[in-house]
């Protein structure tokens, strides 16, 4: 009996692979199931996922010896390692009429000049999401790297905020609370955001990718560092949930970190004519709505705003406006030696 | 008297430490809510849309198909290595064959990551996966092998070998037969090690290659509904019959291999 | 008749042969020899974008062992991973002992039940059994913090404990035990001077049996631990799937290695001494 089970499934297994099948690795909830449905139909074959959840896990994978993936969906300094790597296919123009959607302010990013590898797809920003009305209670700043970082604000808030698993995305925080650029590389000034981390860890319930949304929604933590888009998320699963709270989140004052994510080909894939069909599909004004929409991401095709809904395009942690964009940083990748030192800081700030 | 009781209320505070958090498990997979945070109602839903979830389905076929060809493997050569380790004891097999399975695995995980990549340059998927179960499993087959071996009366081999039977013919008609309940638990086991195996895998799988247990891992980290509730729950029924299963053919040999 | 006893002879070695060698050359290729390229990339450069450096480019020097070396933070983690599994390596004793005891004076027929009951749980996957206790711990407030860790530690690792100590048990002629009531001594005595001892193989069997595997768990620190309960699991982890910095990644490996080592041996030297385990 359970042998018969395992030969159907294996044989359920072997059909699913011959059919026409797109992989892609994608960050967590960055494709809506309805989109990649949609997508599916239309080009009658199989999207399949594989989700990270950090750019340095992605590439960690990649290095680790992941091929196999046709699209990946780094931020903009990822694009750049990969480019240097020779690890991504070239676009192939023609295949993406579409291609001319995209805003000039994206059209000729610093990793990428000319997009010649990289499409974006979503822009967020690394900034709090907060229970609004636990806060307002307590009367405690929204607007400010303060609140995860000052004890003063912490001790009200103790056990009850949750930070990013991402060495990168806290130092940077950290580094902009005390003054100094996101991509810092003086290592005293390093040493200063890690202490100042140290001071507020003890505040602190847990580090934290991708189970803050849930527990913001839930009520469990009052305070998040995270992704605009996970943000959006909460505070709308919050809503549907009847919560009797609401969830908010906004970009602090201090400056925060601006990423932009892209479709890239990666040059072991073995579909590049699906790949370029999907990131033409994902180009389209609609589709590329999609991401805003149901997702609460930002968006840098412009063909997409009129089908965004106006409380998403209006909102300003999601599509910051001029005065904030000027705050906004977008990460660089590190050496080598400069990786190890902060791996090491890390250690030191997760230990300790 | 007193002293008795203390003694059962312990144990059954250890057993009762054991299946409490199972029988949860169990119990909130027929939970009706998402966030499966409190008790809502009861439902079997969760259990249809297992059979709808393409991505768990193919995880559990790959688990499946992996565990198979793996663990026929390791038997084979596990319980070579068993006889061996019991008839001509060589020096350097005990230390290869024992400490794969002393090792923590992190450490075999990442050896063979680095193996694969480094020097093979090798695309991990499907065959990395295979040879590290392989790798872990022919100890623990062994240990099996051995322990039956070593409660065996040898007069039977002597006997053999006295009548004239080739060592061919000994193992054919004498050693296998008295092995096989051996063999066979060593099987079972092998196969719920592999069914089972996280951290190893977690290194060595490559893309497109899933197996239940990193399933269950990105499902636990990203968004955990009832759903993986009802994979633990079908998981657990499965590899309750193998154990079940082992036991019955060689309940010694189980005890001993601890 | 010399002709057919080397004949003989000759069957014997190359049956020897024929059994010994394909299990030892899959292991020798699949098990060795990653870790002594485990051990060889633990001495190479950091590739630039990640991975190790080409030989040719970075050649090998003590850049990762002076880096551990450098810092006490990973001397102090090492140590934590010790004392978490000690700790956890104590506390399963203490919960096994009674529960295998109990089982040891049960009637013959029910033993086997009983133990089939202990290896039960274990039949549910590792992270099913970490996830078990996410969910019981999250509305008590638990969660992430050392006590979770711990208890899921001993929840993962309790059989390893109960099945050791429960074979040596009930090796233990009761004509022992008699003959102590007999010249007198009290409950208490008896335990401490006659069961305790014999069953100390089987203690140290099924601590080291809880012990080294705990050293190098990852999965249970993270996901049942905050943010300061990380152990040299974790570390070594992070290193290979986050950092990309593979050579810093090995000598980790190779330092867990030795410690594992080091108490693999004394537990055997420690059995030894003791007779049979």
């Amino acid at each position: 009996m359970k042998l018969a089970l395992a030969f159907l499934l294996s044989a359920l297994a072997a059909l699913a692979r011959a059919e026409d099948t797109l992989y892609l690795y994608n960050w967590n909830n960055y494709i809506s199931a309805e989109t990649a449905a949609r997508f599916e139909a239309w080009c009658s074959c199989r999207l399949k996922q594989d989700y990270y959840s950090d750019n340095e896990e992605m590439l960690a994978k990649l290095e680790a010896g992941a091929t196999g993936y046709d699209l990946l969906v780094p931020t903009g300094n990822a694009v750049q390692t990969l480019i240097r790597k020779q690890e991504l296919q070239m676009l192939a123009r023609e295949r993406l009429p579409h291609l001319a959607n995209i805003a000039p302010a994206f059209a000729d990013p610093w990793y990428d000049p000319g997009l010649r590898h990289a499409v974006p797809y979503a822009t967020t920003v690394t900034l709090l999401g907060f229970n609004a009305t636990r806060l307002a209670e307590l009367g405690l700043p929204t607007d400010s790297w303060a609140l995860i970082f000052e004890p003063r604000h912490l001790q009200r808030i103790k056990g009850r905020v949750s930070v990013l698993n991402s060495q990168r995305e806290l130092m940077a925080a950290a580094l902009r609370y005390l003054g100094h650029p996101a991509n810092d590389t003086d290592p005293g000034h390093w040493t200063a955001a890690r202490d100042l981390i140290l001071r507020a860890k003890p505040y602190w319930a847990t580090f934290s990718n991708s189970t803050y949304i849930k527990d913001l929604a839930i009520g469990n933590i009052w305070v998040a560092h995270g992704y605009s888009n996970d943000m959006f998320r909460a505070r709308e699963d919050a809503r549907a949930a009847g919560r009797p709270f609401a969830i908010g989140f906004a970009i602090p004052k201090e400056g925060a970190v601006l990423a932009v994510d892209n479709f890239v080909i990666h040059k072991s894939s073995r579909r590049p004519d699906l790949a370029h069909r999907f990131i033409d599909f994902m180009l389209q004004g609609e589709n590329a709505a999609d991401v805003s929409n149901l997702i609460g991401a930002g968006n840098p095709n412009q063909a997409a705003l009129p089908f965004i809904r106006p409380e998403v395009a209006g909102d300003p942690a999601l599509f910051p406006p001029p005065e904030t964009l000027k705050r906004l940083e977008m990460l660089r990748d590190l050496e080598p030696k400069q990786r190890r030192l902060m791996s090491r800081l890390w250690t030191e700030i997760k230990v300790k | 008297m007193r002293r008795g009781f203390w003694l059962w209320a312990a144990a059954l505070a250890t057993y009762a430490f054991l299946y409490v958090p199972l029988a949860v498990v169990v119990l909130f997979s027929f939970n009706d809510s998402e966030l499966n945070a409190s008790w809502v109602g009861f439902t079997t839903r969760w259990y249809g849309k297992l059979l709808g979830d393409a991505d768990l389905l193919q995880a559990a076929a790959n688990s499946l198909l992996i565990a198979i060809v793996s663990s026929t493997i390791a038997t084979i050569l596990g319980t070579m290595a068993g006889i061996a380790l019991h008839r001509w004891r060589p020096r350097f097999l005990p230390f290869l064959v024992l400490t794969p399975v002393a090792m923590p695995e992190i450490l075999l995980g990442v050896s063979l990551l680095l193996f694969f990549r480094q020097v093979l340059d090798l695309t991990l998927g499907l065959f990395s996966i295979l040879a590290a179960h392989i790798t872990f499993s022919i100890g623990f087959v062994a240990i099996i092998i051995r322990a039956r071996l070593a409660g065996m009366d040898e007069s039977i081999f002597e006997a053999a070998r006295d009548l004239g039977a080739t060592p061919w013919r000994t193992f054919v008609r004498v050693t296998f037969p008295l092995i096989l309940p051996g063999i066979v638990a060593g099987f079972l086991m092998s196969f719920t090690l592999s069914i089972d195996d996280f951290v190893i895998t977690f290194f060595v799988a490559g893309v497109g290659v899933t197996t239940l247990p990193l399933q269950i891992y990105s499902m636990i980290k990203v968004a955990v509904t009832p759903e993986v509730n009802a994979i633990s729950t079908l998981l657990m029924a499965l590899t309750l019959t193998l154990i079940a299963l082992a036991s019955r053919f060689a309940p010694d040999a189980l005890r001993k291999s601890a | 008749m010399p002709g057919s006893s080397s004949n003989t002879e000759r069957a014997g070695r190359l049956t020897r042969w024929l059994v010994t060698a394909p299990p030892a050359a899959f292991l020798v290729v699949f098990f060795l020899l990653p870790a002594l390229i485990m051990a060889a990339a633990s001495f190479r450069e950091p590739g630039e974008f990640g991975g190790l450096a080409p030989l040719a480019a970075g050649g090998m020097n003590l850049d990762a062992y002076r880096f551990i070396v450098d810092d006490p933070i990973y001397a102090w983690i090492l140590a934590k991973s010790f004392a978490v599994a000690g700790l956890t390596t104590l506390i399963c004793l203490l919960l096994a002992y009674p529960l295998a005891m109990r089982i040891v004076r049960s009637p013959r027929r029910r033993r086997d039940l009983l133990v089939l009951l202990v290896i039960l749980p274990f039949a549910s996957n590792f992270l099913i059994r970490i996830y078990a206790w996410m969910i019981i711990l999250g509305p008590l407030g638990l969660l992430y913090s050392p006590v979770a860790v711990l208890a899921g530690m001993v929840y993962v690792h309790l059989p390893f404990m109960i099945l050791p100590l429960y074979t040596n048990l009930e090796k233990h002629d009761p004509a022992l035990l008699e003959a102590a009531q007999d010249l007198g001594a009290g409950r208490w005595a008896r335990f401490w001077r006659v069961t305790w001892p014999l069953s100390l193989p089987g203690v140290l069997s099924g601590s080291a049996l809880v012990f080294i595997p705990v050293l190098g768990m990852f999965a249970v620190p993270e996901l049942l631990g905050g943010t300061g309960d990380l152990l040299i699991g974790n570390l070594i982890k992070e290193q290979f799937l986050d950092n990309r910095d593979w050579p810093l990644g090995a000598a980790l490996s190779l330092v867990l290695t030795a410690a594992v080592l080091a108490v693999a041996g004394l537990s055997a030297a420690l059995t030894r001494n003791r007779g049979q385990a």
